[in-house]
């Protein structure tokens, strides 16, 4: 029995181990093309200028971020995900973000409570089945605060109103690469450790009935002897 | 397991890599400086001239001080050089993940991953 509950594990694991190989060739010839890309770009580029650190914008804010699926039960491992943010929800959470680092009471409430519905419109968008006639409201709200200046949140705009094709290219890859195979990897990743935790158990469990069993047969070797 | 609070507000990426590495994943938009005085950034460029005490100040950071990092993204060859930290990591989040660079292709057989599987397989 247990050795069969090791059997299916380990097939189990060796499926993922199949999956993270195809996904990281996938990631590295995703990664191989932005580099030849920006290798590309940085060619045609006028004399002395290079995309890379000295353009970056020093207030840059995330517009595609980490979403962690909610975990049903404790042993189950997490499930990643990569999302683009509104550059509005984008303000939202930040502000968020920052209170609770630095301040308590209301108006941490206040902003947690926004994320909240922040939060449940993302979900909302990804379903697109129910009616959002109300987290449609919800939504023009942090849009009417004064305070909320909309901007171009694209990193190619760091580096020029007109960017090369290359750039964009590599772009549309490095997009690529962060939304589909890196947060699948990392999925994966968790998958293997768990699977890992439970063939070490398994195993453990099987030579300790291994153990028993031979004890047993010992037991009654030795009674059969002094009959 | 992680529970809830590990890993609800852990939406950043985080990127410790060469120039190349950092500007094409941050081309994606995964790039954040927190508000000042802090202005933490989520990244690091990493040259000939970075002292891998840097590396491994970034790698804590974003691995133990923060809490809003969920996948943190590091060259190979730059873990290489904190090689004992990236096998020591066992935490759940933030995950770690290891990527290949121009100059240093994915070599399977420096993934902390694929030295798991063998270390399981009894290799």
């Amino acid at each position: 029995m247990e050795e069969r509950d090791v059997d299916h594990l380990l097939e189990q694991y060796l499926h993922l181990l199949h999956e993270y190989t195809r996904l990281r060739a996938e990631l590295n010839k995703l990664q191989a093309g932005i580099y030849q890309n920006l290798a590309r770009a940085n060619f045609a580029a006028e004399r002395g200028l290079r995309y890379g650190q000295d353009q970056y914008d020093d207030r840059m804010r995330a517009s595609r971020r980490v979403v962690v699926a909610p975990l049903p039960s404790l042993s189950v491992c997490p499930t990643f995900e990569v999302v683009k943010v509104d550059a509005d929800v984008d303000a939202g959470t930040e502000t968020a973000a920052v209170v609770s680092k630095s301040e308590a009471g209301t108006r941490l409430v206040q902003d947690t409570n926004r994320e909240q519905k922040e939060e449940e419109e993302d979900e909302v968008k990804e379903d697109e089945t129910e009616p959002i006639a109300s987290s449609a409201k919800e939504m023009k709200e942090p849009k009417s605060e004064p305070t909320t200046m909309k901007k171009n949140k694209d990193p190619l705009r760091w580096f020029g109103l007109i960017t090369p094709m290359p750039l964009r290219q590599a772009q549309a890859q490095s997009v690529q690469a962060v939304e589909d195979i890196v947060p699948k990897l990392v999925s994966i990743n968790a998958e293997m450790t768990q699977v890992e935790i439970e063939v070490r158990r398994a195993r453990k469990k099987r030579a300790k009935a291994e153990a028993a069993a031979k004890k047993s047969e010992d037991a009654t070797g030795k009674g059969e002897v002094a009959a | 397991m992680a529970s809830t609070a590990d890993y609800k507000d852990r939406q950043f990426l985080a990127v410790i890599g060469d120039e190349d590495s950092v500007t094409g994943l941050l081309l994606a938009g995964i790039g954040h400086v927190t508000d000042p005085p802090d202005s933490q950034k989520n990244f690091l460029v990493v040259d000939n001239k970075t002292e891998t005490a840097a590396i491994e100040a970034a790698f804590e950071s974003f691995t133990e001080q923060r809490k809003d990092i969920g996948i943190v993204l590091i060259n190979q060859h730059i873990a290489d050089k904190i090689r004992h930290r990236i096998d020591t990591y066992t935490a759940a989040f933030p995950t770690v993940l290891e990527i290949p660079s121009k100059e240093h292709p994915y070599d399977p057989e420096k993934d902390s991953v694929l030295r798991r599987v063998r270390r399981l397989f009894g290799e």
